[in-house]
C-alpha cells in the first residue's frame, strides 16, 4: 500500500535519481539538507525558487550546485541598478570589422533549451527587469526579434540578500507570487559543520567545489513529464482536502479560527490579502512532490506542513502597520495555524 | 389665598397728595389677630388696589430677616392680579408672653411705579402697622412638684418599626452578594472552580470504551481514532502529527512505554484518514488495541 503502484516504476527510478541529486548537492553545500530537500521539491514541482538569506551563507553556491547537478542549459545574470530588460534579451557591440552587431542576450543565448535561469541579487534590478521576469516565469515565454520564444523547461532561481536595503527594489507582490517557494537560508548551526566549512580548504574554492559535483543527474527535457506524473500519481484523500481548506481558512481569517498572537490586538485586520488560490494550488503541488520523495502515493498532513512556510509565507500580505515585523509575525502565524487546525 | 371671612384690619384711603389718584386702597389681612404662641408662623396678606399700569417696585419690598426683637420675617411673595397687588408675608414670633397681650407689627413703605414713554411715575404706599395678640404657653407659677424631673413632659413614644422588611432585604442582598462571589470565583478560577489538570487520555479511553461496546463500523473506527487524536492534541497543547511523536515523548517521558502502541496508532490513523483504506487500518490496529493503548496512557496520566 505504501509503494507506488507497479505501473509507475518510472516514478520509482526517478526517485532514485532525485536522491542522487540531493546527495550530490549535499556534498558541496554542507549542513543545508532541509533547504536542499525544498529545492528538490521545487525542481520536481517545476516551480521557481527565490532564496533569501545573509551574505555568504552559500545561496549562490547552492544554486550553482543545483544547476550543475540538474544539467541542461544554464544562464546566469547579476542584478544591478542600471540593468535594463533589454540587457537580458540582446547584446549589441561593434565587431572587429567595425560593423555593429546584435546578438541574443543571456535569456535567448541557449535559445529554447534554457533549463535554469539564475538571477543573482534579484532585488538590485529595477522594476522594469522584474516585469520582464514576471512574464518569463508565469508564461515561460518572451517576445524578441519579432517572434515569440518559448522556454518549456525553464526554471528560474533567484537569490536576494536581506541585509542590504540601499539601491534595492522590493519585488512586487505579483512577482513574488510567481515564485513557488521563497526559502530563507541560514548558516548551519552544527559546530562540526561550521568547523569544516571554516577550515576545510575544499570549501574555500567554490569553483572547484562545484566542479566536483556529478553533472546532469536529472534530464530537464523529461522533468516536465515526471512532474506531471507525480501530480497525477499522488492521491489526496477527502480528509487531507478538508485539512488544507481548513488551514487556508485559518490563515486568511485567524480570528475566526481562534488564533491569538502576542502583541497584536486586532487579529481580524492582521491579514489583508494574499494566500491566493494559486498559492494553495502551489502548496498542494509541492506537498505531492514531498509525498513522492517520502515514498508514498498519498498525501499526509506532514507533507503540507513541510512545505507550508516556504510556499505560503511570501504570499501573505499583512496590514501595513504589521508589515515591518513581518519576519516574526508570519512564521508565528503559520505555526499557530498548524497548532490550531485539527488533523485529521 | 385665605381671603374668605378675613377680618378687615385696615382700609386706608390716601386722600391727600398727588399719589391719591393712583392708589385705591391698602388692606392687611390675617387669619386671626389673637391666640399666637412662641414660635408660631403668622401669615399676613397685603392687598393693594392701584391704577392700571402700576407695578410694585421689587426693591421696595421688605427683606426677610428680623423685623423687631421679637419678630422675624421669614418669607415674602409678591404677585399681581390685574390692578390688585398681593403680598404674602410669613412672620414668625419669638415673643415669650407671660400674659395675653397685643403687640404692634410695624408697617412699612412700598413704592408703586408706572413706566411710560414720557418718564416714570412713582406712588408711595404706606402699609399700616397691625396688632398681633400673643398668649403664654403655660402659667407663670406652676404647681410645686417633688421631683424636678416631673416638670418635664414625658418623652413621646417612638414608633414601633416592623423588622420583617429590613430582615428580608438583608437576606436577599446577602444571597445576591454570595451569588456574585460565586460567579467571581468561577470567573477567577478560585477554589471550587480551580481547573484540575485535564485528564485528556482518560476522556479518550472512556470514548473508546463506549465505541468498543457498540457495533463495529468504519464510522465508529474513525471516531475512536479521532478521540485518541484529540486526547493527544490536548495533552501536547497543539495538533500532534505522526512525525511529532518522538518530540512529544521527549517532552512527556511518562508516556514513553507506550511508544510502540502510539506509533502503530499513528500509522493506522494515516492509513484510515489519508491512505483511504480503513479496512486495512482496522486489520492492522483493531479498535480494541487502540482502546488498550488509550487505557495505558490514561493510567500513566493519572500517575504523572
Amino acid at each position: 500500500m505504501n509503494d507506488i503502484r507497479r505501473g509507475d516504476a518510472m516514478l520509482t527510478d526517478w526517485r532514485g535519481a532525485a536522491q542522487r541529486f540531493e546527495a550530490a548537492v549535499a556534498g558541496a553545500v554542507l549542513g543545508q539538507e532541509p533547504i536542499i530537500r525544498l529545492v528538490t521539491i521545487a525542481v520536481f514541482a517545476r516551480g521557481h525558487v527565490l532564496l533569501e538569506g545573509d551574505v555568504g551563507v552559500g545561496k549562490t553556491t547552492l544554486l550553482r550546485a543545483v544547476a550543475r547537478a540538474m544539467g541542461g542549459a544554464y544562464e546566469r545574470v547579476e542584478g544591478t541598478v542600471d540593468m535594463m530588460p533589454t540587457d537580458l534579451v540582446y547584446h549589441t557591440y561593434l565587431a572587429e570589422d567595425g560593423r555593429p552587431r546584435v546578438e541574443p542576450g543571456p535569456v535567448l543565448r541557449s535559445s529554447e533549451d534554457l533549463a535554469i535561469f539564475f538571477f543573482n541579487e534579484i532585488n538590485r534590478a529595477r522594476p522594469q527587469v522584474h516585469a520582464l521576469l514576471l512574464r518569463l516565469m508565469a508564461e515561460r515565454s518572451l517576445t524578441a526579434f519579432n517572434r515569440e520564444y518559448r522556454f518549456p523547461q525553464l526554471q528560474v532561481f533567484a537569490d536576494r540578500n536581506r541585509v542590504e536595503r540601499e539601491e534595492t527594489f522590493e519585488l512586487p507582490a505579483a512577482a513574488r507570487d510567481r515564485f513557488l517557494m521563497e526559502i530563507g537560508m541560514e548558516a548551519p548551526r552544527d559546530p562540526a559543520t561550521r568547523r569544516t566549512l571554516a577550515f576545510d580548504p575544499r570549501f574555500h574554492d567554490t569553483d572547484g567545489l562545484i566542479g566536483g559535483i556529478p553533472t546532469a543527474i536529472l534530464d530537464p527535457v523529461r522533468l516536465g513529464g515526471i512532474a506531471s506524473a507525480i501530480q497525477h500519481g499522488v492521491r489526496a484523500s477527502e480528509a487531507i482536502e478538508a485539512y488544507v481548506v481548513a488551514l487556508w481558512e485559518a490563515l486568511v481569517r485567524p480570528q475566526t479560527a481562534g488564533i491569538r498572537l502576542p502583541g497584536i490586538d486586532d487579529m481580524a485586520g492582521l491579514v489583508q490579502g494574499g494566500a491566493s488560490p494559486r498559492g494553495v494550488a502551489a502548496l498542494v503541488r509541492a506537498a505531492r512532490v514531498r509525498a513522492w520523495l517520502e515514498e508514498r502515493d498519498w498525501l499526509v498532513p506532514e507533507d503540507i506542513r513541510a512545505v507550508f512556510v516556504p510556499v505560503m509565507a511570501h504570499r501573505i500580505f499583512l496590514e501595513p502597520i504589521h508589515e515591518l515585523r513581518r519576519a516574526e509575525i508570519v512564521p508565528a502565524l503559520c505555526r499557530s495555524v498548524f497548532e490550531t487546525v485539527p488533523a485529521p | 389665598m385665605r381671603l374668605f371671612a378675613l377680618p378687615l384690619l385696615a382700609l386706608v384711603l390716601l386722600a391727600a397728595g398727588p399719589a391719591a389718584a393712583q392708589l385705591h386702597g391698602v388692606e392687611v389681612r390675617v387669619p386671626r389677630t389673637f391666640g399666637y404662641f412662641l414660635g408660631d408662623l403668622v401669615e399676613a396678606t397685603i392687598v393693594i388696589e392701584a391704577e392700571p399700569g402700576f407695578v410694585l417696585q421689587a426693591s421696595s419690598l421688605p427683606q426677610p430677616g428680623p423685623v423687631t426683637y421679637w419678630l422675624d420675617l421669614r418669607r415674602v411673595e409678591a404677585r399681581q392680579e390685574g390692578t390688585r397687588h398681593i403680598l404674602r408675608l410669613t412672620y414668625q414670633t419669638f415673643y415669650a408672653a407671660i400674659d395675653a397681650r397685643s403687640l404692634d407689627v410695624p408697617g412699612f413703605p412700598l413704592v408703586l411705579s408706572s413706566g411710560t414713554d414720557h418718564g416714570a411715575t412713582t406712588a408711595p404706599v404706606a402699609v399700616p402697622s397691625w396688632s398681633l395678640g400673643l398668649s403664654p404657653l403655660r402659667e407663670v407659677q406652676p404647681a410645686r412638684r417633688a421631683d424636678p424631673a416631673e416638670y418635664l413632659r414625658p418623652d413621646g413614644l417612638g414608633p414601633r418599626l416592623d423588622p420583617v422588611p429590613a430582615r428580608n432585604a438583608a437576606l436577599a442582598l446577602g444571597a445576591a452578594a454570595l451569588l456574585a462571589l460565586v460567579s467571581l470565583a468561577r470567573d477567577r478560577a478560585w477554589w471550587p472552580f480551580r481547573p484540575r489538570p485535564a485528564r485528556a487520555f482518560a476522556d479518550a479511553a472512556r470514548r473508546l470504551a463506549a465505541l468498543g461496546r457498540g457495533p463495529e463500523s468504519e464510522q465508529g473506527y474513525r471516531e475512536g481514532l479521532l478521540a485518541l487524536h484529540r486526547g493527544l492534541d490536548a495533552k501536547a497543547g497543539y495538533r500532534l502529527l505522526a512525525d511529532d511523536l518522538d518530540a512529544f515523548l521527549a517532552r512527556h517521558p511518562a508516556y514513553r512505554p507506550q511508544r510502540d502502541g502510539l506509533a502503530r496508532f499513528f500509522a493506522a490513523s494515516r492509513l484510515a484518514f489519508f491512505g483511504g483504506s480503513v479496512a486495512e487500518a482496522r486489520h492492522r490496529l483493531p479498535l480494541a488495541e487502540a482502546g488498550a493503548t488509550a487505557r495505558a496512557l490514561a493510567v500513566a496520566e493519572r500517575a504523572a
